[in-house]
């Protein structure tokens, strides 16, 4: 069944559309989410927020934009009203425009990402790193590279202009890259 | 456009600035014959890359218990 039947069974009331709309889109949800909070628990909670959303308002959806980028959108929004709440970020290395991109420490990796799924070592790293990157760079980065979305709908998500999105992308690319170089690079 | 020679700060900016875009302007062109001869812009390429792919590899599944748990909240259980 298309996914747009299902939108309207849904909105007509028929739950085993909206349970299958849920199931259909679970683990997208879930695993940007993680991606956003780097813990299981908070994920669970912003999953479940999310699909809960979409639950109550799915009758005023009208459709103009893919479902997909409405529940991107929901879990940004969950992830930087957080971020907002939580501890400030420290700014200064991402704002350091001469620092973020540097020529010296150019090394080898001594690691490559298809050991990701059985190194614990490196998925420590990984959140570390990310957790350092503030929130309004990190789901530009999510979206962006990790989810593979354009643009002009990562800009549409996080109601940022196109250059605006793509300073904060080149921001994020380095501040990450130069994070995971310090623990990755042979050099060290 | 300026299309001399280009330095190692400017390959390492344009690489963050347009990783994963087909872009063949003049500047373009020699930022990518740089890439070609030099080891330490390569290996900044390489390490950007490596980073948005591990990103991309660390993922996590939904087990059977959380999709319950997921649906009892909604109540949609079936």
């Amino acid at each position: 069944m298309s996914e747009e039947l299902l939108i309207q069974k849904a909105q007509n009331g028929d739950r085993a559309a909206l349970a299958q709309l849920v199931k259909n889109y679970e683990q997208t949800v879930y695993n940007f989410s993680f991606k956003i909070c780097r813990n299981k628990e908070r994920a669970e909670h912003t999953m479940q927020e999310t699909f809960l959303s979409m639950v109550k308002n799915i009758g005023q959806f009208s459709g103009k934009s893919k479902l997909s980028t409405w529940l991107y959108t929901v879990v940004s929004n969950n992830c930087l009203m957080l971020a907002r709440s939580q501890k400030k970020h420290d700014y200064s290395s991402i704002d350091d425009e001469d620092n973020l991109i540097s020529e010296e420490n150019i090394a080898d990796w001594k690691i490559t990402p298809d050991q990701i799924s059985e190194n614990n070592e490196l998925k420590v790293i990984l959140d570390d790193a990310i957790q350092n990157l503030p929130a309004e760079y990190r789901v530009v980065f999510l979206l962006r590279d990790v989810e593979g979305l354009s643009t002009e709908e990562t800009g549409k998500i996080t109601e940022l202009s196109i250059p605006a999105v793509k300073s904060r992308l080149h921001r994020a690319r380095a501040f990450l890259r130069n994070e995971l170089n310090k623990k990755l690079s042979y050099e060290h | 456009m300026n299309t001399e020679k280009a330095t190692c700060k400017e390959v390492m900016n344009h690489i963050c600035d347009n990783l994963g875009e087909e872009l063949d302007s003049p500047r373009c062109v020699a930022i990518k014959t740089h890439l070609d001869s030099c080891d330490s812009c390569k290996k900044y390429f390489t390490s950007v890359e490596t980073t948005i792919q591990f990103y991309k590899k660390y993922n996590v599944e939904v087990d059977d218990n959380t999709h319950k748990r997921l649906l009892d909240f909604l109540g949609l259980e079936d």
